[in-house]
C-alpha cells in the first residue's frame, strides 16, 4: 500500500499540514484554487474512458475476480453484482460531478457525498496508476512528478489523505 | 458451524457446505495506508488499532483474512470492499 509522503503531512517548517478538507457541523468543507477545481473537473471523464476489461488495464484493476481459481463462481458473483457495482459507481460519479460544479473556489459535501468523493478518487487513482503500469510499492521514486498522470495520481492521493483523515474525525 | 468431518453418505458435501469462508484483502502499490484503515473501520466497525494492524498486515505480508463467515455474507463482505477499490478474493476457511 501507499504510506503518505511526509511531505504531505509536515510542512518545510516542521509544523503539522492541514489538508484542504475541513469538518464543519457533519459537513465536509473543501477549499482549492481554480486549477485545482480544473482538475477535478477531468476525474469523471477519466473514469467515464474506462474500456473493456482486457483491453484496459483500468478495467481490468475495477473488474476483480473474487474466485481467482473458480471461473463458474467468478461468473456468477459477477452476474449477480455487476449491476449493482456499476450503478453505486455511476451514482459516486454523479455526485462528485454535480459538486465539483459548485467550484471554483469550494465545495461543501454531505456525509453521503463525502463518501462518494472518497470512492471516486480511489478509482481514479487506481485507473491512472493501473495504466501507468504500477504493480509494486516503491513506484513513487521511479516515476517523474512532473508527468501529467503522475502528478494527478500524487494530486488525487493528497486529497484523499485529507478527506480521511476529516472522515474519520467523524467515527470519534 | 463445525469443521469436524461427518461420516454419513454426503460427507463431505456437508462438510463443505458447513465450512465458513474467508475474505482476503491482498496488498496493491496505490491505496493509501490511511484510506485502507478507513475502509475497515467503516464496512466491519473495527476499532482503529485492529483496522491498522490488519492494514499493516496486508501491506507487510501480501495478504490478511479480514472477515470470516457464511458464503452469501462474506460475498457481501467482498463486493463493499470491491466498491471501494480494495483488492478482495473469497477463500474456503
Amino acid at each position: 500500500m501507499f504510506s503518505p509522503p511526509s511531505s504531505w503531512l509536515v510542512g518545510d517548517d516542521g509544523k503539522i499540514v492541514r489538508g484542504p478538507f475541513r469538518s464543519v457541523a457533519g459537513q465536509v468543507e473543501l477549499t482549492m484554487e481554480p486549477w485545482e477545481s480544473d482538475a477535478l473537473r477531468a476525474v469523471p471523464e477519466l473514469l467515464e474512458s474506462v474500456g473493456r476489461a482486457g483491453a484496459d488495464p483500468g478495467a481490468d484493476r475495477l473488474d476483480q475476480a473474487p474466485y481467482p481459481d473458480d471461473p463458474q463462481a467468478a461468473a456468477e458473483f459477477r452476474r449477480l453484482m455487476a449491476d449493482e457495482i456499476a450503478q453505486g459507481r455511476a451514482a459516486d460519479r454523479s455526485a462528485f460531478s454535480l459538486t465539483v460544479e459548485q467550484a471554483p473556489h469550494g465545495v461543501t459535501l454531505s456525509a453521503g457525498e463525502a463518501e462518494a468523493w472518497l470512492r471516486v478518487l480511489a478509482e481514479a487513482r487506481l485507473v491512472l496508476a493501473a495504466r501507468l503500469g504500477i504493480d509494486e510499492d516503491g513506484w513513487e521514486d521511479d516515476l517523474p512528478e512532473n508527468d501529467p498522470p503522475v502528478a494527478l495520481l500524487h494530486y488525487l492521493g493528497w486529497l484523499q489523505q485529507s478527506l480521511t483523515e476529516t472522515l474519520e474525525d467523524h467515527f470519534t | 458451524m463445525t469443521t469436524t468431518p461427518r461420516h454419513d453418505e454426503l460427507g463431505e458435501v456437508q462438510v463443505d457446505l458447513d465450512r465458513p469462508w474467508n475474505v482476503v484483502v491482498w496488498n496493491d502499490p496505490v491505496n493509501l495506508m490511511p484510506y485502507v484503515v478507513y475502509v475497515f473501520r467503516k464496512l466491519f466497525g473495527f476499532p482503529k488499532e485492529k483496522a491498522t494492524r490488519l492494514m499493516l498486515q496486508v501491506h507487510n505480508d501480501g495478504r490478511a483474512i479480514v472477515a470470516t463467515g457464511p458464503r452469501e455474507k462474506m460475498e457481501m463482505d467482498c463486493f463493499r470492499l470491491h466498491r471501494h477499490g480494495l483488492w478482495a478474493t473469497m477463500e474456503r476457511s
